[in-house]
């Protein structure tokens, strides 16, 4: 096996924030004296991920991702731990880690404003020292995945939020990173963009063993692209593992849809699970895994069915249930 | 160094693209640096009036086209070496836009080293026929030497680019202080008195003219426009340029050591 590509331990993230309730006579008090609270947005995670893996970095709002990734970027110095990237820490920002990774923030622009993408794009070529040969061919190869050639030449303040954001992504690629750092890339864009920029970094992946960490809040961006996911919530690792095992370990439920023949039936189905949903005679119940067989047999013997289906939950409802749960894997 | 060549055409060539976009506001920046000198040339020229025709304070006498030919070589060195970067870096990390920057393989600077070059050679060529036109108006008295506007050259240079990176020092204060308007205005209010923006320090009283000639803000532009009027005294000159070395390799020091620890300061509030 490979050495890890991205190798972090124990990492470490904490900010002194200036507080004060809300007011004037809070504000003046806290011209004279400030408190200060340390907010750790990271509280030492540790993982590895191999060179051409793609994995989904997850966790509710405030819960430290896109702080690792700054961490992992370079942007950010850690409080504490370490992390090595294609064998270069980080935050020292040696010009040949920089010119090996590319980070992709969905709120925030590479491109200058004023002037067409393609200027930025040949700015680039000087600063990452594309060969002209590469350079051209990795553009041609972007203006076609990503549908470019009508939106190069328009200044980028006139282009829209997925037009843009598909520049952004060419920008970030241009130099062909070898590791790949994308924070909410579909953020605000429509579905069909959505899953036009998720095909294109499978594409990449798949193409140029591109190492991917990526952050999203569409759970289809994680499912389409990820096997494996990691979760952090508040700070600390919850899981990290295959996606498809996760609600095995974390939500280990299984969602029983009934639709029973009397409204009497429907009205018992609570004292055989929890109720999650009901709708007239149709209720959905949710089961713990090892006991959704005997349940539902019990429940087909006692009860008038008229049609039960088993399934697991879904992606979204699992994450749900750790975030609100923090259930440590 | 052929790298360098290649991305300093190419950050110039969208610097000038971008500056073309708002060339009316560009404009306006440029001709806004040209009222400071004109005001302090005209109340000078008054006083002159009103005091017989020169002023003197101890062996130095400044005649009405002596102001002329100061305020107008000022007026040129003060836009040569100009930069805004004091003013705008503080919301660059507010903003979180200065997180793309630091992710490319090259230190910012350059990209606004290139973005400072853009807006003068813009506006250089917008001004120049204005400068030609001042200099037929207020017939300035032409410089008493030759060889002293030549030594003008380097002196503009080293100029320039300290200028240029003590601007950025104060510029780089933003790491700590997102506020920075009050340093700005420090800074901006000591230049416009030590820098000879207001008046020649030679004109200055005593103590105050020792306090800017061995301050910083000489350095930056006064030094360069005595040495093209011919007007700085031979035995003086050396000092001149060690204190413009001194300042400049003390604004390197700081520049780096200031960068070095504000990166790491650079955190919650926009990255």
């Amino acid at each position: 096996m490979s050495d890890p590509q991205i190798r972090v331990d124990d990492l470490k993230k904490s900010y002194r924030v200036h507080e004060r309730e809300a007011g004037t006579k809070a504000s003046i008090k806290s011209l004279f004296k400030r408190t200060y609270k340390e907010v750790e947005a990271v509280k030492g995670v540790s993982f590895t991920i191999e060179p051409g893996e793609v994995v989904g970095f997850l966790g509710p709002n405030g819960a430290g991702k896109t702080t690792t990734l700054k961490m992992l970027s370079g942007l950010l110095f850690p409080t504490g731990g370490a992390a090595s990237v294609m064998g270069y820490t980080p935050w020292n920002r040696e010009q040949k880690y920089l010119r090996h990774i590319s980070l992709v923030m969905g709120n925030r622009n590479q491109l200058m404003w004023d002037i067409p993408a393609m200027d930025s794009f040949l700015v680039n070529r000087a600063v990452y020292q594309i060969p002209e040969k590469q350079f051209q061919e990795t553009l041609d190869e972007l203006i076609a995945l990503l549908d470019l050639e009508k939106l190069l030449k328009k200044p980028v303040r006139g282009l829209s939020l997925g037009e843009r954001m598909k520049c952004e992504l060419a920008a970030a690629l241009l130099h062909r990173p070898a590791v790949l750092f994308l924070d909410e890339p579909t953020l605000g864009v429509d579905v069909t963009m959505q899953v036009r920029i998720r095909q294109f970094i499978g594409e990449q992946n798949r193409k140029y063993g591109t190492t991917v960490l990526l952050t999203s809040h569409y759970m289809a961006d994680v499912t389409a692209l990820c096997k494996r996911v990691i979760v952090i919530h508040r700070g600390a690792l919850l899981y990290d593992g295959d996606l498809s095992a996760l609600s095995d370990r974390i939500a280990p439920f299984k969602l029983v849809k009934l639709d029973f023949e009397t409204p009497e039936a429907a009205q018992k189905a609570g004292d055989y699970g929890l109720v999650t949903e009901q709708e007239e005679m149709k209720v959905t119940l949710r089961l713990p895994r090892e006991e959704t067989s005997s349940t539902v047999a019990r429940l087909l013997a006692e009860l008038p069915v008229r049609d039960l289906t088993v399934e697991d939950p879904s992606i979204e409802e699992v994450i749900e249930q750790v975030f609100a749960s923090g259930v440590s894997a | 160094m052929t790298r360098w060549i290649q991305i300093y055409r190419a950050q110039l060539k969208v610097g000038i693209a971008a500056m073309l976009q708002y060339r009316f506001a560009v404009l306006i920046w440029a001709v806004w640096g040209f009222v400071g000198p004109l005001i302090s040339l005209a109340v000078w020229t008054a006083a002159t009036a009103s005091r017989g025709g020169s002023i003197s304070q101890g062996a130095t006498t400044f005649s009405r086209a002596d102001f002329a030919a100061y305020f107008l070589v000022f007026m040129v060195f003060s836009h040569l070496t100009m930069s805004w970067d004091a003013m705008e870096f503080a919301s660059r990390i507010r903003d979180g836009q200065l997180s793309p920057q630091l992710l490319k393989p090259i230190h910012p600077i350059h990209r606004d080293v290139a973005a400072n070059l853009a807006f003068k050679i813009v506006t250089s060529a917008m001004l120049l026929p204005v400068w030609g036109l001042l200099i037929l108006i207020f017939k300035p008295t032409p410089p008493a030497n030759l060889w002293q506007p030549i030594l003008a050259v380097p002196a503009l240079l080293i100029a320039g680019v300290m200028r240029y990176l003590f601007n950025y020092c104060v510029a780089l204060i933003a790491f700590w202080t997102t506020r920075v308007d009050a340093i700005n205005q420090l800074y901006f209010t000591l230049d416009s008195f030590l820098s000879g923006r207001i008046a020649p320090l030679a004109l200055l009283p005593l103590w105050l003219g020792t306090i800017a000639t061995y301050s910083p803000f000489r350095s930056m532009i006064s030094f360069p426009v005595e040495l093209a009027l011919g007007r700085v005294p031979p035995s003086q000159i050396p000092l001149g340029f060690a204190l413009q070395i001194f300042w400049l390799s003390l604004s390197v020091i700081a520049l780096r050591k200031m960068w070095n620890s504000g990166i790491r300061q650079y955190s919650a509030v926009g990255a």
